[in-house]
């Protein structure tokens, strides 16, 4: 009796989690299985110089929502496995910029989730792996993300090449009047007649900015004119190698205008590589040397207007010129004249009045004729929802 | 009458320079507390850092010297206690030759301190002061480490936890640039355009207008342009955060919101100046005109 | 010990600035139009390089650091650091000659000199004795720290400072409404000087009342302001941007090419 009721007991006990378990008799839910990235590709970063491989693949459908992306990369001979990165779903890429070119790599891509409140996998689990083929990064012939400005720096290039051929053979070409150019004689003899030296500032900006190149162009000019007047011509400079540049154009000028008598060393001087020192001793210069005549023509930063306001303290006739749209206004406001942009670097053709180079000022003006034509195109385009225009010009 | 008209004409420069002086020197000591209203492009650039996650680095770039410091150290300054506010963590550079990297190492310093709870090299770090900015900019691109092998105590940054997951400037989420001259600028036309790296810009107001086209074409994550914009982030930062509201009220070192009381004066000066100038004229010509 | 690096890049680079150059002065001795052209070369040279590193992404031309092109970047720190001593020396042979023959201003070449040698003299120290030319590790100032600290930095920022004085003296005399476009840019500046700060208020601070309306004027004022700065100034603001790069661009076309030479001091038939 006693063993019946115990071997009831048993079966009970054997019986119920069953029961309770599963009141239909079916078997529990398997866990979900975490899905694999699709179309996993590792090749050579395109455009760059190398030591870059690129990881692509797709994000599969029913991503648990605290999905992670691992990387990891093995190479050979020991080919074990090393993680690489973590990467967020959604975003699809990846760039080993820890490779190295000469060698072989291959790529393991896998899901792991991360098993949060929202999630319904296994805490940690991780989906099967996705192995890419060997790839080995090198440096490649041509960034082609950048084939548009490549286009339109031939295109460019051409034009203005083919406006000097024109210029060459002789047809008279019209570039209108810049009037701060035509005042350069002008302002030079003025010094001249008070004898008055004319002092010319060249920038604060280093020798490897196009402005300081078109500077000491018109700066060859201006010593040219200097030397035939027989005017004392004073170039303080900022940039030790602008002073180098400066003081060899000045005397190269005054060779060429036979008059190398007239030069003298300290024509061509250097102050100071601090901004504001250099600021103030130009200022000082002016107040007390009062020189006839005041260039300020190159890249100026924050002392542009506390030059051209002193200078103008003391009246000399001033003509400035800067490429910097944030320094222009202060130059219209305190300068006689003032070359504004373009007109900076068009002023050597302009002073020498050489064809050839008078072409390539035209050839500038059709390349932005031409330009102004993309953008009347791009606004329209853009007013009617067309966008891959301005997306083709777009460049990296 | 026409002597008056020729003597406000030809007013002698010093007297301008006399009022400028006093318009400065006298909000400066007698603080008015007007209101300022936000521009645009201050709050996108707020926006911007606000939409970050905590954890998440930035690079704070200081690009100015000692002439611009009344300008770009309170920008520079309200970015930093922003992101610390935000547990983001800071990567400070210096890539401004002159002056820049006392400047740097002084609000590093004073900013630490204000944040006890923050650690060097786990939620902040100095890397000090590199040559050849754009070189350097092109070899952020690449590698931190490259660019910059050691923080500006001679740590190398493969030690300093704050770079776990940041190999280069592109895991970095925004650059914000105090700039004076052209370096902001290369910010925008290298490290944005090559990149992908959002830039938020700091320039002096004397710049400022420039980078309205950046905005525009959306080159810009936002700008913090001058005094003014230093003074509107200072009130937004103020606003959301109340650490920063009653720091900001509260301290007597000089803040942008000061700075404001004065530019507003002296605003108000040169408008003044402009009018006696422009009656003045009106009136000679008018009597030139009868006689 | 390890071999010498001779990687293309490196050896092109030695053999156009280093090799060519004096190649070109020897030759220059006997034939002045070789000495002429060198510069010219070396401009296509130091031209060209950088922008077929911009399209060609290989190792020996745009590599961050075996590369043509950075290296090259290099070359022109080195060289101005080379170019600084003969900036110091013409800076104390000028101010010597002008204290010695008591020129115009001469007082303030002796302050020059005296700054020049002192700053000077403590970098050396700093060198010298290993202290630097930052703060000592007890926090307190070297020498050329303290007077950069004390001297330097406010010189910096009084120079600066004078920019508010001139300004306001500019704008007194260049914001006249003489003619139409004169007078645009008049009404433009005031309506931006006004709008970006809080003017209004300031005016009626003395007048209470008037304050509620002076906030929201100044509001309006504010949106003008903005739209100014987005619109008009933006458009023009991009117009000379895109014609000064186009300029350059030019510019730098001719240089490169050997087209444009008067920066060389060199005119017609030079």
């Amino acid at each position: 009796m006693k063993l019946a009721a115990g071997l009831s007991l048993l079966a009970l006990l054997v019986a119920a989690p069953v029961a309770v378990a599963t009141p239909t008799g079916t078997l529990p839910p398997a866990p979900p299985e975490v899905p694999a990235p699709l179309a996993f590709t590792a090749v050579d970063r395109p455009g760059d110089s190398g030591d870059a491989i690129l990881l692509t693949w797709g994000d599969p459908p029913d991503l648990p929502a605290d999905a992670v992306i691992e990387i990891r990369r093995a190479q050979p001979p020991a080919d074990e496995w090393t993680d690489l990165a973590k990467v967020k779903p959604g975003v699809g890429q990846y760039v080993d910029t820890t490779a190295r070119d000469g060698n072989v790599y291959r790529y393991e891509v896998r899901v792991r989730s991360a098993g949060t409140a929202d999630s319904t996998g296994i805490a940690g689990a991780v989906g099967p792996p996705v192995v890419s083929d060997p790839a080995a990064s090198h440096d490649n012939w041509f960034r082609a993300e950048r084939t548009n400005s490549f286009i339109a720096m031939g295109l460019f290039t051409g034009i203005i090449l083919v406006s000097i051929q024109v210029a060459r053979s002789g047809r008279p070409l019209f570039i209108r009047k810049i009037a701060g150019l035509n005042a350069v004689d002008e302002a030079i003899g003025r010094a001249t007649e008070l004898g008055r030296k004319v002092l010319y500032v060249p920038g604060i900006a280093s020798v490897n900015d196009i402005q300081t190149v078109a500077s000491l162009a018109i700066l060859g000019h201006i010593a040219r004119a200097s030397a035939r007047y027989g005017t004392d011509l004073d170039c303080p400079n900022r940039d030790p190698l602008t002073f180098v540049s400066a003081r060899e154009t000045v005397r190269s000028a005054f060779l060429a205008e036979g008059r190398p008598d007239l030069f003298r060393e300290e024509m061509v001087n250097y102050i100071t590589y601090d901004q504001f020192a250099y600021t103030a001793a130009v200022s000082g210069r002016m107040v007390r040397e009062k020189p006839a005549a005041n260039f300020l023509i190159g890249h100026f930063f924050a002392e542009a207007l506390i030059m051209a306001e002193t200078g103008q303290s003391t009246g000399a006739i001033q003509i400035a010129g800067t490429a910097d749209p944030a320094q222009l206004p202060f130059f219209v406001a305190a300068c006689d004249y003032t070359l504004i942009g373009e007109e900076l670097f068009a002023a050597g053709a302009y002073l020498s009045r050489e064809p050839v180079l008078l072409g390539s000022i035209r050839g500038q003006d059709l390349a932005k004729a031409l330009l102004l034509l993309f953008g009347i195109v791009g606004i329209v385009a853009a007013t009617f929802g067309i966008t891959w225009f301005a997306t083709v010009l777009n460049t990296r | 009458m026409a002597g008056l008209l020729d003597k406000l004409l030809k007013i002698d420069r010093r007297w301008i320079f006399f009022f400028v002086a006093l318009s400065v020197t006298v909000p400066i000591l007698v603080p008015l507390g007007l209101p300022i209203s936000t521009t645009s492009a201050t709050q996108m650039a707020f926006d911007f850092v606000e939409a970050l996650e905590p954890g998440d680095v930035v690079l704070l770039s200081f690009d100015y010297g000692p002439s611009s410091a009344p300008e770009n150290d309170p920008m520079a300054e309200g970015f930093m206690r922003h992101c610390l506010s935000r547990d983001l963590r800071v990567v400070v550079c210096v890539l401004y030759p002159l002056g820049a990297l006392g400047l740097a190492n002084n609000v590093v310093a004073r900013i630490g301190h204000e944040f006890p709870n923050k650690v060097y090299g786990t939620d902040y770090v100095n890397l000090g002061y590199k040559d050849g900015d754009r070189a350097v900019m092109r070899r952020l691109g690449d590698s931190i480490a490259d660019a910059f092998p050691t923080d500006v105590n001679g740590r190398p940054i493969a030690d300093l936890p704050i770079f776990h997951g940041v190999r280069s400037i592109r895991q970095v989420k925004v650059v914000f640039t105090a700039a004076t001259g052209l370096i902001g600028e290369w910010w925008i036309t290298l490290v944005h355009a090559q990149f992908g790296t959002p830039v938020i810009i700091g320039p002096t107001a004397v710049s400022a207008p420039k980078y309205y086209a950046y905005i525009s074409s959306g080159q810009l994550a936002g700008m913090l342009g001058g005094m003014k914009g230093a003074a509107e982030y200072e009130q937004l930062i103020g606003k959301k955060y109340p650490v920063l509201g009653n720091y900001y009220k509260g301290t007597r070192l000089f803040t942008a919101v000061k700075g404001m009381d004065a530019q507003t004066a002296i605003h108000f000066v040169i408008i003044v100046f402009i009018l006696i100038g422009n009656v003045a004229f009106f009136a000679s010509r008018l009597r030139q005109g009868r006689s | 010990m390890s071999g010498l690096d001779l990687s293309f890049g490196k050896v092109a680079l030695f053999l156009c600035f280093g090799l060519l150059p004096i190649a070109g002065f020897l030759l220059g001795l006997r034939a002045p139009s070789i000495r002429r052209q060198g510069p010219i070369i070396l401009a296509f040279l130091a031209g060209i390089i950088p922008i077929l590193s911009i399209y060609i992404p290989k190792r020996f031309l745009a590599h961050p650091e075996m590369g043509m092109s950075p290296r090259l970047d290099q070359y022109l720190i080195i060289v101005a650091g080379f170019a600084l001593p003969l900036g110091i020396v013409n800076v104390i042979q000028n101010s010597s000659r002008k204290a010695i023959r008591r020129e115009t201003g001469w007082p303030f070449a002796v302050v020059l000199l005296v700054g020049l040698f002192v700053m000077g003299s403590f970098g050396i120290y700093g060198a010298w004795t290993g202290e630097g030319i930052g703060f000592r590790v007890d926090g307190t100032s070297t020498p050329f720290k303290w007077m950069e600290e004390n001297c330097f930095k406010p010189l910096q920022s009084t120079i600066f400072a004078l920019l508010a004085f001139f300004m306001a003296s500019a704008a007194f005399r260049a914001f006249r409404a003489r003619n139409a476009e004169a007078t645009i840019l008049l009404v433009a500046g005031v309506l931006v000087m006004m709008g970006r700060v809080p003017l209004l208020e300031f005016i009626a601070t003395p007048f209470p009342p008037l304050m509620p309306a002076a906030a929201a004027a100044s509001q309006w004022l504010g949106k003008l302001t903005e739209w100014i700065m987005d619109v008009p100034n933006s458009a023009a603001q991009s117009g000379i941007i895109i014609g000064a790069a186009l300029g350059a661009a030019a510019m730098a076309i001719r240089v490169i090419l050997g087209i444009e030479r008067s920066y060389l001091g060199l005119g017609k038939g030079d």
